[in-house]
């Protein structure tokens, strides 16, 4: 998607990871947004990293894997937060206002950045649903861990 | 179009003052995923504790005793008089910020009341209500709160969303240790009947069996014999492993874990082949077969009665010194509090190596030695024959287990071992190691299943370095020498770096160990092929 200077895309990155912080309670923003350090900010850190990817898929190429892989970083972490499902992945749509503020011109694509900005929502959905699943998949490994031993033993003295 | 964009300054108008969400409101809202099921009246009845009842953390009503408040006030007030250090740690925070962003849990979770001083507020501003002057006078304007039952049921969220890991600290300028007043007010829960069962039932069980998983002797000798065929298997060599023999010279620990879980199993066999390499005199014991201590999550009477048969043991045993094994929060107890809770040890002797003559001087009073110390100095004094390339197939990296580190100041020791006995070591970030390492999310009575989410939370910070290292230097092995990261690291890693397992320094030390008499071995402890073995297979 041609015109959009890289300026734009870093303050429309600012503005959206800055709307990101805000679903955090205040205290924890104002760390969020100043902690620069990834180990002593790892929260802070992934919305770093992902939302400029973020921003420059969504004017270039909307590469699946590149889209799937920086909401993963996002809404992994959301995903186990004190965050409902609409909360966890409501975020890519704050993209919509965003935009809509930034790109004033008449003739900014916004209808095709709308429709990617709900492909950006759907694949953050998938993401979320995987994360959840895997929430329940390693607390079972971590039981079958625990019966592991066990069931060694037992089947040792059964003669296996 | 860019003309008619505003500028770039203009766009990055962000407000940056911090609304007033008031952290007074008690409310807790408790999802599953994020709190620990209650203890079990049984195990409430067997360990002689108060009100034991069938109740959830979700109920309205708690069935509380009628006179709560009152026991929750004397309770404080009895601590505030004995304990020094409680009296000092309500009075002298100045809220400077320090610690607010050093929990692991506040890191995860980014909920502002999991920040140290912020957690240490909810309890210090009904210290400040009723224990204070101005507190009594002027209540909630000199920052004093009505102890409630939401206040209660909010200490009981946050209270045990504390690892008792001490990283906070660390970094207090006045040396405000945030796990002894997180212990205290989980003392104060107790008073009035309200604790989790993953933290009781382990306890009630050391009482009944002499271990937290609850293994009767007969078990813990069969799970030893195990181990002591499978290690034939792997090695050609039959090793000893004597349980309740008397007249050793030296009594061994190991937490539970070891003999019965995955992959502290591995641990085990590291330690058996190596004391019977070095032609250790040693012993387990059926009573003390517990280096654990579920007693430091839930209140000093508790813990001091589980670790008296440590000492009782030796002393029956007629042993000459105690060493310990890969245990984390065993050596909180030990280091700090076992000298005079239960001490003078002075039945046993200043402990020696009896292989290399080794005098422990640290250990004088309290006449235990870690494992860790043991191995480094029989490697320093090149008693042990090692072959680092036996762990070619995992490039590691070690994680300080907090109390081991915090707690008793083993940095050197682990990392000296594993340079011997590995050749790809290395390190996480500077602020995430020794020190300042970030604790796995899981200790202090948390690691059980259905607190996953909370857990997940806390394991963030040390799941995020260990990314970094397996990103850029390709780590596949997480070490530690603590049995609950070994029973939960494997959990946090699977959710947030994938790739990544969890191992023992004993299970690499042994890996690499050459034993006199061995058969021509070709799989390491976990039965994977060693890695010049498989190269030659292939060749």
């Amino acid at each position: 998607m041609p015109g959009i200077s890289p300026q734009t895309q870093q303050a429309i990155s600012e503005r959206w990871r800055a709307a990101i912080i805000q679903t955090y309670p205040g205290l924890t923003a104002e760390f969020l947004r100043q902690e620069k350090d990834p180990f002593r900010n790892p929260v802070g850190a992934a919305l770093r990293e992902g939302i400029p990817c973020l921003v420059a898929e969504l004017f270039g190429a909307m590469d699946p894997g590149k889209v799937s892989q920086a909401l993963e970083g996002i809404v992994r972490i959301r995903a186990i937060q004190d965050f409902s499902p609409k909360q966890a992945v409501g975020f890519v749509f704050e993209l919509r206002d965003i935009l809509r503020d930034v790109l004033r011109a008449p003739e900014a694509p916004l209808g095709e950045l709308h429709k990617r900005i709900d492909e950006m929502a759907l694949v953050a959905f998938d993401v979320f649903m995987r994360c959840r699943e895997q929430v329940y998949e390693v607390r079972l490994s971590e039981a079958r861990r625990a019966e592991g031993f066990r069931k060694r033993m037992v089947s040792r003295d059964a003669g296996g | 179009m860019s003309e008619a964009l505003p500028k770039h300054e203009e766009l990055v108008q962000i407000r940056y003052d911090v609304p007033r969400n008031g952290w007074r409101s008690a409310h807790v809202d408790f999802r599953k995923g994020t709190y620990s099921y209650s203890a079990a009246p049984k195990n409430v009845q067997y360990l002689g504790m108060a009100n034991p009842r069938h109740w959830r953390p979700t109920d309205k009503d708690w069935k509380l005793p009628p006179d709560w408040k009152q026991i929750i006030l004397r309770g404080m007030k009895e601590r505030l008089e004995k304990f020094r250090s409680f009296r000092l740690f309500m009075d002298i925070c100045v809220r400077c910020g320090a610690c607010a962003d050093k929990c692991h849990f506040y890191l995860g979770s980014a909920d502002p009341k999991n920040m140290p001083v912020l957690r240490a507020e909810l309890v210090r501003s009904v210290y400040r209500r009723y224990f204070t002057a101005s507190g009594r006078l002027f209540r909630g304007l000199a920052g004093g709160r009505e102890l409630t039952e939401d206040v209660l049921k909010e200490w009981f969220y946050y209270f045990y969303q504390c690892t008792e890991c001490r990283r906070c600290s660390v970094f207090c300028p006045f040396g405000i240790d945030t796990a002894e007043v997180t212990m205290i007010v989980r003392e104060l829960l107790n008073l009035v009947g309200v604790n989790t069962n993953w933290v009781l039932e382990p306890a009630a069980n050391c009482f009944r069996t002499g271990n937290h998983l609850g293994v009767q002797p007969h078990g813990f000798k069969d799970s030893i014999d195990f181990a002591v065929d499978e290690l034939e298997e792997l090695t050609g060599i039959r090793v000893e492993a004597p349980i309740n023999k008397k007249g050793a010279e030296i009594l061994f620990v190991v937490p539970s874990a070891d003999y019965f879980a995955t992959p502290h199993y591995y641990t085990l066999l590291g330690y058996l082949a190596l004391f019977h390499e070095i032609g250790l005199d040693y012993t387990f014991s059926a009573y003390a077969s517990e280096g654990g201590n579920f007693g430091l999550f839930n209140s000093h009477e508790l813990m001091k009665r589980l670790n008296n048969k440590i000492y009782a043991e030796a002393k029956r045993l007629g042993v000459k010194w105690i060493l310990g094994g890969e245990c984390g929060h065993m050596w909180r107890v030990l280091h700090q509090y076992m000298d005079t809770m239960n001490g003078p040890a002075d039945f046993l002797e200043e402990p020696v190596s009896p292989v290399t003559g080794t005098r422990f001087e640290n250990a004088r009073s309290t006449k235990m030695v870690h494992i860790c110390e043991l191995t480094a100095d029989l490697i320093h004094n090149g008693k042990l024959k090692l072959d680092p390339s036996h762990n070619d197939h995992w490039r590691v990296t070690f994680h300080d287990s907090c109390n081991p580190a915090r707690g008793m100041g083993l940095l050197e020791e682990p990392r000296y071992i594993l340079r011997n006995v590995v050749n790809h070591f290395f390190e996480m970030p500077e602020n995430t190691i020794r020190e300042q390492t970030f604790c796995c999310g899981s200790g202090a009575g948390l690691g059980t299943d259905e607190n996953i989410e909370m857990r997940l939370r806390g394991g963030l910070p040390r799941a995020n370095a260990v990314k970094y290292v397996r990103d850029k230097h390709g780590v596949n092995l997480l070490t530690c020498i603590c049995a609950i990261d070994k029973a939960t690291l494997p959990t946090l890693l699977e959710y947030w770096t994938p790739g990544v397992e969890v191992g023992g320094v004993h299970e690499l030390v042994a890996n690499a160990l050459v034993m006199k008499g061995e058969k021509d071995r070709t799989t390491d402890l976990r039965g994977e092929p060693f890695p010049a073995k498989e190269a030659a297979v292939h060749a």
